[in-house]
């Protein structure tokens, strides 16, 4: 009997020392996330500009995005975004890395030059970006003529609605393929040699090598990735307002970049700006839950 | 023993929930820190703790004004170290909030009535609506102010006929010109009274596009004033009416000028984020048409030494005329953008504020911001000569004479939904100047959206 109370109450203890070292992570979650968000689920039913009285209008703010075509045009958008950058992205982290996995002259320089791009500040380098892709003297635009583009047929990129989404999305994967390309060079690094020894013995080629060995090798990293990359492409907004503003027009336009619009610009809309962050939350929920699906299954099999 | 360490666990959760509150209190002070600090010169600095100090042991108010652009305004001390001479128990603070999303900024400092700032400025009409919805700001008791000086500029701000700001600034479109280009193509300059016609054909016959050495005849900056505004100066047409078909003729006129290379690519401009002032400075424009606030920049860059292109020995190669005009519609008419003066509703210190408000945008104020270059609200012909006879101001007759105005109009009306309003503008304007949609579709496009938001 003595002896149970005591062994409870060292679990107690223990417990309270577990939850001592969780506490600061735990309350500042709650304080700065958790809040924030419970609070935006409330605001999507209600309508609210900050200072005056919340009234509650139902399900007015939902039924109000049918009729709202720059959601629409920012809800497409960002599907486009990121069905478009995950691949790419992945492709090109990949690549890399198995690249620069092999033992070529200047790995480590080229390691790091691939690195550098996510390091630096995303305010310059889009500035000089944009320069790059200038329309009229850009370095790529000048390149194009002289390899024999007629001037009338040379994209506008970014100021361009049909070249505009494919500037973001080529910005965006030389942005981030250096990050991921190192999470995948870890990944390299942790398959055993002893399975391509095995793969060589029973006379696979470098293909077939990568195809059955490195490629199921490479699964969780991959998973993981994915997940990174999804979730970020359904975040983005920094890079969208230092290249394109969401223009021209609405071609650019991203859900983050419209929500904060409508809270912040067109007039301090905040529960209408929570229902579109609704749609944008199911949105990843969903592409989350499925990816996990995916994942249990690929696991199992 | 085991006690003691259950104490030292509770002590430990204690001292990081207090220290997880304490940094975020931190961080807060932090924060304010470094506004003030982008807010105040270095100059300023030390006055600024002065201030702080004096009004803890003295009966000193001091009050907050919000400001964007401390640093390259040259009206914002003058108008406080006038007023502090006179009232030497207030002491005026600026809060700089930077200029690019500066009424964003305010309408997020001015919720939840917690603010601390007495005074603020408001930059633009959409905003305006946007924090009198918000009833942040305080009214403005009218009956014992003359508004007759204002030009009637106070009863178009009027929101269900109350008033909520006094203007302080008025500034007016007006067309730029660089005198060297004209003279090499051996044109003669503009004059006051152009039509959009001979405004067009002017620009024309000045042009050149050969490449390497291209110079532009006109100049539209990449705002959707710069073309749709045009539209609105026969009086007859208004931005928020929902039907947009009075701008088609302005749109054929800029889109064709770019098409023939008369005028700089929008797309370029665009994602260049070249700004008017640095694409005047270049030299190869023939006319710009800007708003007045333009003209103390002009005249200090060229006195600095800076813009080397449009002037020679120090004096400027450039002058002013009047906006053109449609057929039959009186010169001179042109746009107004105005800058106004709100007292918060959360100010604890409304009558200094409101008394220093009606300082600021009264005939005194008005001086001193005449006398910095500025166009203030209250225009009177001593004013338009003060700035006339400036030094650095073109000396030409017809320059002085752009000064005077006819009609102006709001570069936009107060409606409720003038926010949304504009970003449909804004999008419809980069559909057709980037050449996406036709002028009639653009038009098209803009008089179904901006109608779905007026039902």
């Amino acid at each position: 009997m003595k002896k149970t109370q005591l062994r409870i109450r060292r679990e107690t203890r223990n417990n309270l020392v577990a939850y001592s070292f969780i506490a600061p992570n735990l309350i500042g979650f709650c304080i700065f996330t958790l809040g924030p968000i419970l609070f935006a689920f409330a605001l999507a039913f209600m309508s609210w500009d900050g200072n005056n009285p919340i009234e509650f209008v139902g399900l007015d703010n939902f039924l109000a995005l049918k009729e709202d075509t720059r959601f629409k045009a920012a809800f497409i958008n960002t599907i486009v975004y990121a069905v478009t950058t995950v691949p790419l992205t992945l492709g090109a982290a990949l690549g890399l890395a198995i690249i620069l996995n092999q033992k070529v002259k200047g790995r480590d320089i080229f390691r790091t030059i691939g690195f550098f791009p996510y390091v630096a500040s995303l305010v310059a380098v889009a500035a000089v970006w944009n320069m790059i892709f200038s329309p009229g003297a850009g370095v790529v635009n000048v390149l194009l003529t002289h390899l024999g583009v007629a001037r009338e047929n040379l994209p506008k990129w970014a100021a361009d609605p049909d070249w505009a989404m494919f500037t973001v999305v080529l910005f965006s994967v030389w942005k981030s393929m250096g990050y991921y390309m190192v999470i995948y060079l870890a990944g390299l690094q942790g398959i055993p040699s002893d399975l391509y020894e095995a793969g060589s013995i029973d006379g696979a080629n470098a293909l077939q090598k990568f195809w059955y060995i490195t490629v199921p090798q490479l699964r969780p990293t991959t998973f993981f990735v994915v997940i990174m990359l999804t979730i970020n492409c359904f975040k983005v907004y920094d890079l969208i307002y230092m290249i394109t503003q969401g223009g021209p027009g609405t071609s650019t336009l991203v859900l983050v970049y419209h929500i904060y619009q409508t809270a912040f610009v067109t007039g301090s809309n905040y529960g209408y700006a929570s229902a579109i962050s609704m749609v944008l939350f199911l949105m990843v929920l969903l592409v989350t839950v499925i990816q996990f699906k995916g994942e249990r299954k690929y696991a199992n099999s | 023993m085991k006690n003691k360490k259950m104490i030292i666990s509770m002590i430990l959760v204690l001292v990081l929930t207090i220290g997880l509150f304490a940094g975020c209190g931190k961080e807060d002070e932090a924060t304010n820190e470094s506004t003030t600090d982008v807010s105040d010169t270095t100059s300023e600095e030390v006055e600024t703790t002065d201030t702080k100090e004096t009004t803890t042991d003295s009966n000193q108010t001091t009050l907050k004004w919000a400001v964007w652009d401390i640093a390259s305004t040259t009206y914002y001390q003058p108008l406080i170290d006038v007023y502090e001479a006179k009232n030497p128990d207030v002491k005026i603070e600026m809060v700089d909030l930077g200029s690019q999303d500066y009424m964003t900024v305010l309408g997020t400092q001015l919720s939840g009535s917690d603010t601390d700032l007495d005074i603020v400025t408001i930059k633009d009409i959409p905003g305006y609506v946007n924090l009198v919805a918000k009833n942040v700001l305080e009214p403005v008791n009218t009956s014992d102010i003359d508004l007759s000086g204002y030009g009637g500029i106070t009863d178009q701000i009027k929101v269900d006929d109350t008033l909520y700001a006094l203007p302080f600034r008025s500034d007016f479109w007006v067309i730029f010109y660089n005198k060297t280009v004209f003279d090499n193509a051996g044109v003669s300059y503009p004059t006051n009274d152009m039509t959009f016609e001979e405004y067009d054909a002017l620009a024309r016959e000045i042009s050149d596009d050969t490449l390497g050495s291209e110079v532009y005849g006109s100049h539209y900056h990449v705002w959707r004033s710069a073309v749709q505004l045009f539209g609105i100066l026969d009086g007859q047409h208004s931005i928020v009416d929902g039907n947009y078909d009075f701008l088609k003729p302005y749109y054929d006129m800029v889109v064709a000028q770019q098409e023939d290379m008369i005028a700089q690519d929008y797309a370029t401009l665009k994602t260049s984020n070249l700004h008017y002032s640095g694409a005047f400075a270049q030299g190869n424009i023939g006319m710009m048409n800007m708003g007045s606030w333009f003209i103390p920049t002009l005249i200090e860059k060229i006195q600095t030494g800076e813009y080397t292109e449009i002037s020679e020995g120090g004096n400027g190669n450039w002058g002013l005329v009047k906006y053109p005009h449609a057929q039959g519609v009186e010169p001179g008419s042109t746009l107004a953008t105005i800058t106004s003066l709100s007292v918060t509703a959360a100010s604890k210190n409304k009558e200094i504020a409101t008394d220093f408000m009606q300082f600021v945008c009264g005939a005194e104020g008005a001086e001193v911001v005449a006398a910095t270059g500025t166009f203030p609200a209250i225009k009177t012909d001593a004013v338009v000569d003060m700035i006339a006879s400036k030094e650095g101001f073109p000396s030409d007759e017809a320059s002085a004479e752009a000064l005077r105005t006819s009609n102006t109009y709001l570069e936009m009306p107060i409606h409720q939904k003038s926010a949304e309003i504009e970003v449909i503008l804004n999008d419809g304007h980069d559909y057709i100047m980037t050449g996406t949609m036709t002028v009639d579709e653009g038009i098209n496009y803009m008089n179904e959206e901006v109608g779905k938001i007026l039902n």
